[in-house]
């Protein structure tokens, strides 16, 4: 294999998504966003009863007070792309792994549909295809060309957009460059309307994404648990001194 | 002897025939612009990106469209574009559901079996044009046809309105749930009042350290709502050691209210009150730091704090506290929302707030409130402002008294949209001949003799001035980014084939040889300009530049300074709100939201729509009753027990969602389910439409339905439906996992 065939690996990349909680206003443009991009297909309202919905990304709500003091809070939740994923060491068949940028993998083709990652998965983020998707025509000329349709018994989940990280390192590569700050965005932070969600390289001391990550503001989701998210959350009502 | 013909011959001919038959060359080669010029040896499966605008409501956001072997395959956000800044919402994310929608028109189509019977008979374009075109020409009076026209592009709303007039007719009634349910209308009568123009305000967010929202569901769907989900980023997290602070005064927690950093649940109908109140306390306590007051004690010289404050629900003190916030900011801003022009008093509700701004002079002043800038070239119109209920009233009792003849119904649903007690259906069933331009078998197309689908807007051409505008002179392009999927007519063309049939007058009003060539004579007004971000030496190189771009906007931002009218020198006028319903028989305000995925209705044919949960309730397909768990707990309601609301005009009945955030005396359904057409993925839903409860009552000041003005009360059924949601109610999570 040639030796620029994976350039981020190279440089030793880190990536990371910020979640700045006090911009986030539950909008569902990266819920959507994301169905587009990722061909993440709609179960229909009685499977979605049963707790068989296939979102990568949700915008979970929490309650805090009661009338009339009540608050209401967003916080979006992806594949958290932990460094110690609980998730990859059940697999029997090595359908999740883990890449050198600290991405979690999930190779559908080897995926024989056990939902043991799911089970492990403490953020419940693992999406599972009871069913064979449906698109009816000619709904399936929405599908992106870039990212496989899962059939059924395969499990799925938010890969950081791979197929965007790709397109643009190589986009970025044909013009003698790597791609600058910001350049690479996975769907749900290219839509963002209030900028709530921003990707970049956790190694580069640089990166606006690795400047969030010391924020006083800046935590991961259950690290008690040891797993070291990908995912860094902002918490809200904070001024970023 | 056999004749052979020479290639001379037959090239005469050919040509002779052509000019005999009269047949201009109407095939033009118009290339495509995109907005990343590909490299010649493009490659199949490489993506093509095309520059367009986005047309899932009103703001006109500019979006860029991945396409690869001539298929659209992502919709994004226009980086370049002034106004939404390569973002988008989740409406305009599902934009390609509504082109590759399997329950799509897929021609021009008559019913067989007369309105209603739902059998259809395709009809070859030419017939449907000669067939509308003897309708029109065989009209008695101009004034017996009427162009009923709801989420119109600029540039079909000019070729529509340059047609009627030419024939004698009335322009066409703008009108959707959507722009009642955002006060559209009520907006551009107060900018008349205030600053003596009808363009709408543009309150600048991004710079605001206070915003005091009344109403306004400004992060939802309120106006623009990608533009200002954009400048609330920025002033929360957007200044370094800074971070604006946001109130909602709402009667229901909704998203825009969750994302506060507080919720004052004021009494339906009062919020003008508590605008009053802060008002006077401002102006009679010398508060904040413009200085003297005095030229503004005339507006507040009827209002008694304390009276407001027992009419508002909210005590003197707190009334202090939040008017000493306001008036203290560097750079604050009130802004008059939609609930607000839902209600009987919403003009003087309106007027209230926005005299705050007036209080702390911020007319005009960064972080305050400005104008949207004018059309940047003549022949590149806005829409005009919506036109009111009572406008639309007047239509319907035209309707059923027998006057109107002829209806065509342009980008609205009015049998699935206006109050059931407005009469619409008794009413059109009276129209003898009825045309939809839907791409889509809808509530009201069901009603139409003749359906001439539109393309739908990734498939059409056109332009629009956003209005409310960005932070500079701005019009967005749209252009095709697919070939047409089926044999649908931009309604564009056929407006021109139209005038082209009738000849004379409308003939000569409308000269243009299809939608492209008029487009192109318009914008091409904007060569030249000292303003623009880009420009060209030649007509033809500005046209490539505009569509490449998708648009044209000025290079610097130019912020509109609205003038004062009179206004400000006579009292605040103060009028109490007013209910349909006796408050002892009906005890409960019914709120109907604009649903932040099917807004009012328009996204439930889309499958990705429906799947996203409501924020706030987490429901997905549905539709529901919110209810204050005191409220419910003292009728013995739970969660997903079927309640019946009834209001005096009619009842519906939905699953109840148990919800904290909202009034004990208020119960809020969301708008966009209930639909008996429109396809399958909106009637797949159980659901009802709150506009059969919705009473036909206005605001006397602006004649705008006040859609909040219903009282109802509720009824357990003893039934259940379990909504389908995200969250989890008895904590055992998903199914999936287990």
């Amino acid at each position: 294999m040639a030796k620029d065939a994976n350039p981020s690996a190279e440089i030793h990349r880190r990536w990371v998504l910020v979640v700045d909680l006090d911009r986030c206003t539950g909008c569902q443009a990266c819920v959507v966003a994301c169905h587009a991009e990722n061909n993440v297909p709609v179960v229909g309202e009685k499977q979605a009863a049963y707790g068989r919905w296939m979102h990568w990304i949700i915008i979970q709500r929490y309650w805090e007070g009661e009338y009339p003091n009540v608050k209401a809070r967003f916080m979006p939740v992806m594949c958290q792309q932990c460094t110690e994923a609980p998730c990859e060491p059940v697999c029997p068949v090595f359908a999740t792994y883990h890449s050198e940028e600290g991405l979690n993998a999930q190779i559908y083709n080897r995926c024989i549909g056990t939902r043991f990652c799911g089970s492990a998965c403490p953020y419940k983020v693992r999406t599972y295809n009871w069913f064979r998707p449906e698109f009816p025509e000619p709904l399936t000329e929405q599908l992106n060309p870039d990212v496989t349709v899962r059939t059924r018994g395969i499990m799925e989940k938010c890969t950081f957009c791979i197929q965007r990280i790709r397109r643009t390192e190589i986009d970025s590569q044909a013009e003698g460059r790597i791609p600058a700050d910001g350049e690479i965005q996975p769907a749900c932070v290219q839509t963002c309307p209030t900028n709530t969600l921003l990707f970049g390289d956790l190694n580069d001391p640089d990166s606006r994404a690795s400047q969030l990550a010391r924020s006083h503001r800046s935590f991961r989701l259950l690290p008690e648990l040891g797993t070291d998210p990908g995912v860094i959350y902002l918490k809200g009502g904070e001024t970023n001194a | 002897m056999h004749k052979t013909l020479t290639r001379r011959e037959f090239l005469a001919i050919a040509a002779g025939a052509t000019a005999a038959t009269g047949l201009a060359p109407r095939i033009r080669n118009i290339v495509i612009e995109p907005f990343v010029r590909p490299p010649e040896e493009l490659l199949p499966g490489q993506a093509t990106w095309y520059a367009s605008t986005c047309r899932q409501c009103p703001a006109g956001c500019g979006i860029i469209v991945r396409t690869i072997g001539g298929r659209a395959k992502k919709i994004e956000g226009n980086p370049l574009h002034p106004l939404n800044r390569g973002k988008l919402c989740a409406r305009g994310q599902a934009g390609l559901q509504v082109l590759y929608n399997p329950d799509r028109l897929k021609n021009a189509v008559r019913q067989s079996g007369g309105r209603g019977s739902r059998r259809f008979e395709p009809l070859y374009w030419p017939d449907a044009l000669d067939l509308l075109g003897d309708k029109i020409a065989t009209i008695s009076s101009a004034g017996r046809l009427a162009f009923f026209g709801g989420l119109m592009p600029s540039h079909t709303y000019r070729l529509a309105a340059l047609l009627l007039e030419a024939i004698g007719a009335a322009p066409p009634i703008l009108y959707d749930l959507q722009s009642a349910l955002e006060g559209r209308s009520v907006a551009s009568q107060l900018s008349r009042v205030f600053f003596g123009s009808p363009d709408l305000p543009v309150y600048d967010l991004s710079h605001s350290d206070v915003v005091f929202s009344f109403g306004a569901n400004l992060l939802e769907t309120w106006m623009s709502p990608v533009a200002q989900s954009f400048a609330y980023g920025a002033m929360r997290q957007g200044r370094r050691g800074s971070r604006g602070l946001l109130v909602q005064f709402e009667p229901r927690l909704s998203s825009t209210a969750a994302s506060a950093d507080e919720w004052i649940p004021v009494r339906p109908g009062s919020e003008g009150f508590v605008a009053l109140a802060m008002g006077r306390i401002i102006v009679e306590e010398r508060l904040g730091h413009v200085g003297s007051h005095r030229s503004q004690a005339v507006l507040y010289q009827n209002v008694d704090v304390r009276e407001m404050s027992a009419a508002s629900d909210l005590p003197v003190e707190t009334l202090r506290r939040l008017a000493r916030a306001f008036a203290d900011a560097d750079r604050a801003v009130a802004i008059p929302g939609g609930y607000l022009a839902g209600q009987r008093n919403g003009f003087s509700s309106m007027l209230a707030v926005q005299a705050l701004n007036l209080v702390v002079a911020q007319v005009g002043r960064q972080g305050g409130v400005f104008l949207s800038n004018p059309e940047p070239a003549p022949g590149l119109k806005k829409i005009p402002p919506v036109n009111t209920f009572d406008e639309v009233m007047d239509l319907i009792r035209r309707m059923k008294a027998g006057e109107i003849d002829l209806l065509l119904i342009y980008g609205a649903n009015p049998m699935y949209e206006l109050p059931a007690a407005a009469g619409f259906a008794d009413a059109i069933a009276r129209v003898p001949f009825v045309v939809s331009f839907s791409s889509f078998i809808d509530e009201t197309a069901v009603w139409a003799d003749l359906i001439l689908p539109d393309h739908t807007y990734l498939e059409s051409w056109g332009y629009q001035v956003p209005s409310p505008g960005a932070d500079r002179p701005v019009v967005s392009s749209q252009q095709p980014v697919v070939r047409p999927l089926y044999d649908t007519n931009p309604t564009g063309e056929v407006l021109l084939g139209l005038a082209a049939r009738l000849g004379g007058k409308p003939a000569e009003a409308l000269p243009w040889q299809d939608e492209a060539s008029f487009l192109q004579e318009t914008v091409v007004e904007l060569l030249g300009s000292s303003l623009g971000a880009y420009d060209a030496r030649t007509p033809a190189g500005f046209w490539a530049l505009w569509r490449q771009h998708g648009g044209w906007w000025s290079e610097k931002p130019i912020s509109r300074e609205p003038e004062l009218t009179d206004v400000a020198q006579k009292a605040l006028p103060i009028s109490d709100p007013l209910f349909e319903g006796d408050s002892q028989e009906y005890p409960l305000h019914l709120y109907p939201y604009s649903s932040i995925t099917l807004t009012d209705g328009r996204g439930a044919n889309l499958p990705w729509l429906q799947e996203t949960p409501d924020p706030m309730t987490t429901v997905q397909w549905g539709m529901w009753v919110e209810i204050n768990p005191n409220t419910a707990s003292s009728l013995g309601i739970d969660d997903n027990d079927i309640v019946q609301v009834e209001s005096p005009h009619g009842s519906l009945e939905a699953p109840a969602v148990i919800y904290a955030g909202i009034r004990p005396d208020t119960v809020a359904i969301p708008v966009g389910q209930g639909h008996h057409d429109y396809g399958r993925f909106a009637q797949a839903v159980t659901g009802s439409n709150p506009m059969a409860l919705v009473a036909p009552v206005t605001d006397p000041d602006t004649g705008a339905l006040s859609w909040g003005a219903t009282r109802v009360r509720l009824k357990s059924t003893g039934r259940k439906q379990i909504l389908a949601r995200l969250e989890s109610l008895d904590g055992k999570g998903r199914e999936s996992l287990g």
